[in-house]
């Protein structure tokens, strides 16, 4: 489904910085991945260069065989807003429109038929619990319902590769708790990969595979077993791992 | 740092931040200076300039002063509104709400003092520039020269060091700091769109409507009792308009789906309905203004025309000579051959006609009426090119002066009804009525065959006319030559091409500072436009750096980016354009005189520039966009 070769990425500037290593990672269709590390560790530059806001300095990207980075900036466009699906931090919603037209805005660029989005909001909204909320502007609805909306226009064209970036960090437990299980669900049932970068160990403890990154470089990756909670023990002790200085270490033992 | 260099330094480097509330201040110096430098010049200040055209332009000058005080408070409060994070900041660290009025205070003032002082540098340019062109286009008789107008400069800088200062503390007073998450959180708030009835849109229509047809149906000096209510209904009707009527339509059309939800127009309207409130207001700014721009220049070269081609209308010939009645035809003879002589001085070869103009008593008319032959009307209509006439031997023609020149209640219809008495007893019956200007006389005048001229008898009274046409001759000389025969005939001599210059010449200043003060609305009605763009240019930057993630060719958003600035450069114009037509339509019922051609000049013009104004703001503003969007 999404594959990446050989990815490095370095910020030209007064002092060139290296964002990314010789990234290599593969996700298959239906997986739902979570991407880990410390702030500063390429996490958020690496799902841009997915999402192909941004562009590798070498390597390739492909998604579903394709490497949309060769596509020209109009094609690329209709590609992210068909093949794609984005879920923010700041859920990144227009305060301009109400619920409802955030959710059609990728249908109705493309200009879909009234009716048929129509449908597919109704149906959504039904599957997310936003239905009662579907009038409202984005203004008098809370920070859990704004990240459904979000997901509800993340998924409503049925993208191949949904990706979400930090989709818990602005909200409470209950919250983000209901949009996880949200996600893990429509990852379940429609069978939409998902890649989500993350601070938040609990958010991670979803994912069917969590990738740790640090300094730009591949650390390491755990698989989920059969239980969650143990899963969630095992990213928690991978962070402090990470977080720990081998030196320091060392030089207790001695 | 001290408080004071903390301020300072604040506007000097941010500049970016205050560049458009700097520029728009500038600007708004730069035009009332311009204005004063004509207002005093030495030039006009002559005690025979008109004391009405003194009087108009102390007028426009205290209009131009009040406008520019409400675009620097309007400049002034979006620039703040802007900034509310930086002030949330501020108080975040400890500043008190005191500090903050201190700081704006004191910015306010820098900002206010270079703008002052840059306005006046700019407008002595500007002023040279508009001078060069003035005297190309217009003849200006008082030549108003280029001079360091010392008075203007001081009460330029008086007045608006005195206009920021009230400002400032106008400002500084009214900032009041609300609650710190409130000014941290900034301008995400939502403005809220205005409240818009059925009720208030159909009565703007129908101010508008009663306006127009009031206008449309007065006639003569009944346009001077309706000007005031119909000025005031049409204003009425204009604000309603833009804030209710406006506001319900886009309602309307955010509520088709089948429209709203098109493509790209959801992006349009809804942000249309949201910046609704802000845009009515500059809206109905703008629309007022620029009406008042098209109509001013729009009657001064209305008027202008109305007395130069109407002495050309009325006169197609080069020259004319027209005796006095009792003049001797010695006097008459020694008159034509100075006429002829000055035109062989001058290089200049005419051809010549006479007629005797004879004025006969009619039973129906207390005026005496003129009577000519054919043939002496057929030597005059050859001489000009135009169509003879032929009448019957018991048939007489009548003719008017052409009805453009006099309106349609004029001309002497009367005529066509009465007989004329032949000295033998035959009854002459005007058979048809022409158009003509050939022989001076604008109540009228029957052609009759020659046969029947003769036994008409003798006339009451009679008089000479000479019409002379030139064939060749250089254009300086044919004016001179027509300024040396009036004087020297005492004025029974007429040369057009001189008395259009005359006129030309004394109407030259009036026009020209009508023109000015046109130009000067005009160019404020466009910086209003383009401050409200600009100051939308943040949001927009975000809201297109959204879409852009989820996916947004290039083509898409410059197609939302042209529709939305379109609608903003030309919704008010079209509104001013119309007001503009329904008032020289009403202007031209008044002189009883057609000026649609000079009406659509002058609207087509601003119409035009308007276009180009769009295309650059378009231009610059897609790219600004773009820059943040497509990095």
């Amino acid at each position: 489904m999404l594959q990446l070769k050989n990815v490095s990425k370095i910020y030209e500037g007064k002092v060139a910085y290296r964002a990314l290593t010789d990234i290599n990672l593969e996700i298959e269709t239906g997986e739902f991945v979570a991407i880990m590390g410390p702030s500063g560790s390429g996490k958020t530059t690496l799902l841009n260069i997915i999402s192909t806001i941004d562009e590798p300095t070498t390597g390739e990207v492909y998604i579903d065989g394709k490497n949309p980075h060769t596509l020209s900036k109009n094609k690329l466009a209709k590609f992210r807003r068909q093949e794609l699906g984005f879920v923010f931090q700041d859920f990144n919603l227009l305060h301009t429109l109400t619920v409802e037209e955030n959710i059609v805005l990728p249908l109705t660029l493309d200009g879909e038929k009234v009716k048929e989005m129509e449908r597919k909001v109704k149906q959504i909204a039904e599957k997310l619990g936003i239905s009662a909320i579907l009038n409202k502007r984005t203004y008098e609805i809370s920070g859990g319902q704004a990240q459904r909306t979000a997901i509800a226009r993340a998924m409503i064209h049925d993208p191949k590769l949904l990706l979400a970036d930090e989709p818990t960090g602005n909200l409470d437990s209950k919250a983000s708790k209901d949009v996880m299980n949200m996600l893990a669900a429509i990852n379940e049932r429609e069978k939409t990969s998902l890649l989500m970068v993350t601070h938040d160990p609990q958010a991670a403890s979803y994912a069917d595979r969590v990738v740790f990154i640090r300094d730009g470089k591949l650390h390491s990756e755990i698989y989920r077993g059969e239980s969650r909670q143990t899963f969630f023990q095992k990213i928690i002790d991978m962070l402090s791992l990470m977080g720990g200085d081998g030196n320091d270490l060392s030089s207790i033992r001695v | 740092m001290t408080f004071r260099q903390f301020v300072f330094n604040n506007v000097l480097r941010n500049k970016r931040l205050y560049v458009a509330y700097f520029l728009s201040s500038l600007f708004t110096v730069m035009v009332f200076f311009t204005f004063a430098m004509f207002a005093f010049h030495p030039a006009l200040s002559g005690a025979d300039i008109h004391f009405s055209a003194l009087y108009g332009m102390s007028v426009a000058g205290g209009i131009i002063y009040v406008f520019s005080f409400f675009f620097v408070l309007y400049s002034m409060s979006s620039f703040l509104q802007s900034r509310k994070r930086e002030f949330g900041l501020l108080m975040t660290l400890g500043a008190s709400s005191r500090q903050i009025r201190r700081m704006v205070f004191l910015e306010n003032m820098i900002i206010g003092f270079f703008a002052t002082v840059g306005g006046i540098l700019l407008g002595l340019i500007f002023a040279k520039l508009i001078l060069l062109i003035a005297e190309n286009v217009l003849i200006i008789s008082e030549t108003l020269y280029f001079y360091v107008p010392v008075l203007a400069i001081i009460i330029t800088f008086v007045s608006f060091i005195v206009l920021f200062l009230c400002i400032s503390f106008f400002v500084s007073v009214v900032l009041r700091t609300k609650k710190l998450t409130d000014l941290i959180k900034g301008n995400k708030k939502w403005k809220g769109e205005p409240k818009a009835s059925f009720a208030l849109g159909i009565i703007a229509a129908l101010l508008l409507l009663a306006g127009y047809g009031v206008a449309l149906y007065v006639k003569g000096m009944e346009v001077l009792f309706a000007m005031v209510p119909v000025i005031i209904v049409v204003v009425i009707g204009t604000y309603l308009l833009f804030t209710q009527l406006s506001v319900y339509v886009i309602r309307r059309l955010k509520g088709n789906r089948h429209l709203f939800f098109r493509k790209t127009n959801m992006l349009l309207f809804s942000d249309l309905a949201f910046r609704m409130k802000d845009n009515a207001r500059t809206f109905f700014l703008v629309t007022i203004i620029s009406t008042v721009a098209f109509s001013a220049i729009g009657t001064l070269y209305g008027f202008h025309s109305y007395l130069t081609r109407g002495i050309k209308d009325l006169n197609p010939f080069s020259y004319t000579y027209f005796s006095f009645i009792d003049d001797s035809d010695e006097r008459i003879e020694k008159d034509v051959q100075r006429i002829n002589a000055i035109l062989q001085e001058e290089n200049i070869k005419a051809d010549m006609e006479r007629i005797e103009m004879t004025y006969y008593h009619m039973e129906a008319s207390d005026t005496p009426v003129l009577i000519v032959k054919a043939s002496d009307y057929n030597r005059f209509a050859r001489l000009n090119d135009e169509k003879e006439v032929s009448p019957d031997k018991n048939e007489a023609v009548v003719v008017n002066v052409s009805a453009r020149m006099m309106g349609s209640s004029s001309g002497n219809s009367s005529l066509i009804d009465q007989p004329i008495l032949l000295q033998n007893g035959v009854e002459i019956k005007p058979s048809e009525t022409i158009e003509s200007e050939l022989l001076p006389e604008i109540k009228g005048y029957y052609i009759v065959h020659d046969d029947a001229f003769a036994e008409l008898g003798d006339p009451l009274n009679s008089s000479s006319f000479f019409a002379f046409k030139v064939v060749e001759g250089e254009k300086e000389s044919v004016m001179d030559a027509g300024r040396k025969m009036m004087e020297q005939t005492e004025y029974r001599a007429q040369a057009i091409d001189y008395m259009v210059y005359e006129i030309d010449k004394a109407y030259g200043p009036v026009l020209f500072i009508g023109l000015f003060i046109g130009i000067v609305f005009f160019v404020s009605a466009g910086s209003f436009l383009y401050f409200r763009l600009y100051s939308d240019l943040d949001d927009d930057k975000y809201k297109f750096q959204s879409i852009t993630k989820i996916g947004l060719t290039v083509g898409e958003l410059k197609k939302v980016v042209n529709r939305q600035t379109a609608i903003l450069f030309f919704a008010p114009i079209i509104v001013a354009l119309i007001h503009g037509a329904v008032a020289l339509t009403a202007l031209s019922r008044f002189f009883d005189y057609n000026i649609t051609e000079e009406a659509l000049f002058v609207l087509g013009g601003f119409a035009v520039i308007q276009i180009v104004y769009f295309f650059i703001a378009k231009l610059f503003y897609v790219k600004q966009i773009k820059e943040t969007v497509y990095r």
